[in-house]
């Protein structure tokens, strides 16, 4: 079948803004039910690739359900990302997809807004007759300080 | 009630011992005494021995005290510091945080060092130098290094101070049987609070602020024997907490745990406060340490490393990975609430606001919630900086027992 970017891209985008309006069951009805999510960075200090962040679809459900039991910043995180390449592979009726991502947060008092990460996101998309779905997002992530934290996901 | 500004500004009804005066985590000039007769005297964790694994490996670092370093592996495979700073002109010797360096080259005027600091070359050395000055004169400033309580490399600036055992005395004693094996670093990163070194110490020190988390009330709190574990205080400001049992699968989410940890019992918990500013804290399958590293005297960068054995498999280690993020990693649940509360107490308490008092006050036979951890903390603070934790400038009239 012809893959429509469009609907690859806008699948990247509606999850971007799911996850910024806190809507974790509209982000995760985006995703397959073998979904994988996993958070990494590259540790110059210690040469070595860290994984900081590895959930299945159950465990990423888990993980919503126990933010609101948890004291954190409720400063608003806003992402963007731009699809950079979207590669096909017709055969596994999948696509790998490749998107530039940035993270801004917005404080709650004044309203500031800092850049707080950047990164990418690589996206595995199940393509077939339906709607396209996220089967696994790895976050690669270049930024590694983050001050005080942040507990939901990017 | 609520409290007038007098009644606020009142001397708590406890023990001199028992509050401090907040301006000891606010005050510039503290904060410039503390370098000087805390850090620049004490030993300090600057690397794990796994973070420079070969020979001429080396290592940067940005000590508490304000000196930057540089921990490098020499051919005779030990392990040396320095200054991380040329003695010609005063330039950084290496830029990047890791890399591999036979001979350590300043960027600025070439000048060269081996690994045991001894100049190799002056550039243009006669030229400019003739018979006044030469290699043999000049040198890298080498700081005292120690490698040891789970291969860690201590370093300490001050060339009179006690050994690294003396230093840390009996105080690792319960952690004796879980570093016996060789451990290697899979975790690192760096966080920067506007906070001070103290505040952060002062979490790692006490448990009280369970109810903060969530994740201990439902796995640490309810669980019998938990308010049992005490408090143990050792020279030198060190301090320890016992063992206990958490019920980890009280945690919705909470996986089924198999690697665990030479010599801890399952779900276990140990946990060692090092003067001023270092946690050994080892549960479920993870040894994590904490290193701070003030920047001022409401400005904090806190190294975080997760540590598994090296001689992991693949799919230990990655049962490590899992426990660490879950709780401790940048994500996990507990780390960004324990920042949070201390970025707080920096925003209420920063430099330049009213003074307030801070209670230490809480008793119960030194065991988990007692405060007993932070009192000890400070006995030593105010021993090292000959001033009182509660009246840092003499000029309180604290009367001695409220």
């Amino acid at each position: 079948m012809q893959p429509d970017r469009t609907a690859i891209e806008e699948l990247v985008y509606r999850s971007c803004l799911a996850l910024d309006e806190k809507n974790f069951k509209g982000y995760l009805d985006l995703c397959e039910a073998d979904y994988r999510y996993s958070i990494t960075a590259h540790s110059p200090e210690i040469r070595k690739d860290m994984i900081w962040l590895d959930h299945d679809k159950p465990g990423m459900q888990s993980l919503f359900t126990n933010l609101p039991r948890h004291n954190s910043d409720h400063s608003p995180l806003t992402r963007h990302a731009t699809v950079y390449t979207v590669e096909v592979d017709a055969a596994q009726q999948q696509a790998t997809v490749v998107s530039a991502l940035q993270v801004f947060k917005t404080s709650l008092d004044g309203g500031a807004t800092e850049l707080f990460a950047v990164g990418r996101y690589i996206d595995t998309v199940k393509i077939d007759a339906g709607a396209p779905k996220l089967l696994k997002r790895v976050v690669k992530l270049d930024t590694r300080q983050f001050g005080f934290g942040y507990h939901i996901p990017f | 009630m609520s409290k007038t500004a007098s009644q606020w500004n009142q001397q708590p009804s406890f023990p001199p011992s028992h509050f401090v005066d907040s301006r000891i985590y606010t005050d510039e000039q503290l904060f410039h005494e503390e370098r000087e007769k805390i850090f620049n005297k004490c030993w300090i964790i600057a690397c794990h021995e796994s973070e420079v694994p070969g020979t001429f490996d080396y290592r940067t670092f940005y000590h508490p005290g304000g000196t930057p370093l540089i921990m490098v592996r020499g051919e005779d495979m030990q392990v040396r510091s320095f200054y991380n700073v040329c003695p010609h002109r005063g330039n950084t010797l290496l830029y990047d945080p890791v890399g591999n360096a036979k001979r350590i080259t300043c960027i600025f005027h070439a000048w060269s060092f081996d690994t045991k600091g001894n100049c190799t070359d002056i550039s243009r050395e006669e030229q400019g130098f003739q018979k006044r000055f030469c290699k043999a004169d000049t040198g890298l400033r080498e700081v005292r290094t120690e490698v040891g309580f789970g291969g860690f490399v201590w370093v300490n600036i001050d060339d009179d101070a006690c050994t690294l055992g003396d230093y840390l005395g009996d105080s690792l004693n319960m952690l004796q049987d879980n570093m016996s094996m060789p451990l290697e670093v899979f975790h690192y990163h760096k966080a920067i609070v506007d906070t001070n070194y103290k505040l952060w110490h002062d979490t790692n020190s006490e448990f009280y602020h369970d109810y903060m988390h969530y994740f201990n009330r439902v796995t640490g709190m309810l669980q019998p024997g938990y308010f049992d574990r005490k408090y143990t205080g050792y020279p030198n400001g060190h301090a320890s907490v016992g063992s206990m049992e958490i019920k980890y699968d009280a945690y919705e989410g909470g996986q089924k745990r198999g690697v665990g940890w030479p010599g801890l019992a399952p779900g276990g918990w140990i946990l060692i406060d090092i003067f001023p500013g270092m946690t050994y804290n080892l549960r479920t399958s993870v040894l994590r340490m904490d290193t701070s590293i003030p920047l001022g005297p409401n400005k904090l960068l806190i190294e975080f490393r997760g540590l598994g054995l090296k001689s992991d498999t693949p799919e230990q280690r990655a049962e490590r990975i899992r426990d660490h993020n879950t709780i401790w990693g940048p994500f996990g649940r507990n780390l960004h609430e324990d920042l949070l509360g201390v970025h707080g107490q920096g925003r209420a308490m920063h430099p330049g606001g009213e003074p307030t008092w801070v209670i230490h006050g809480r008793e119960e036979n030194m065991t988990i919630h007692d405060e007993g951890g932070m009192r000890h903390f400070y006995a030593e603070w105010g021993r090292r900086m000959g001033r009182k934790a509660y009246d840092p400038y003499g000029e309180r009239k604290i009367t001695a027992a409220a």
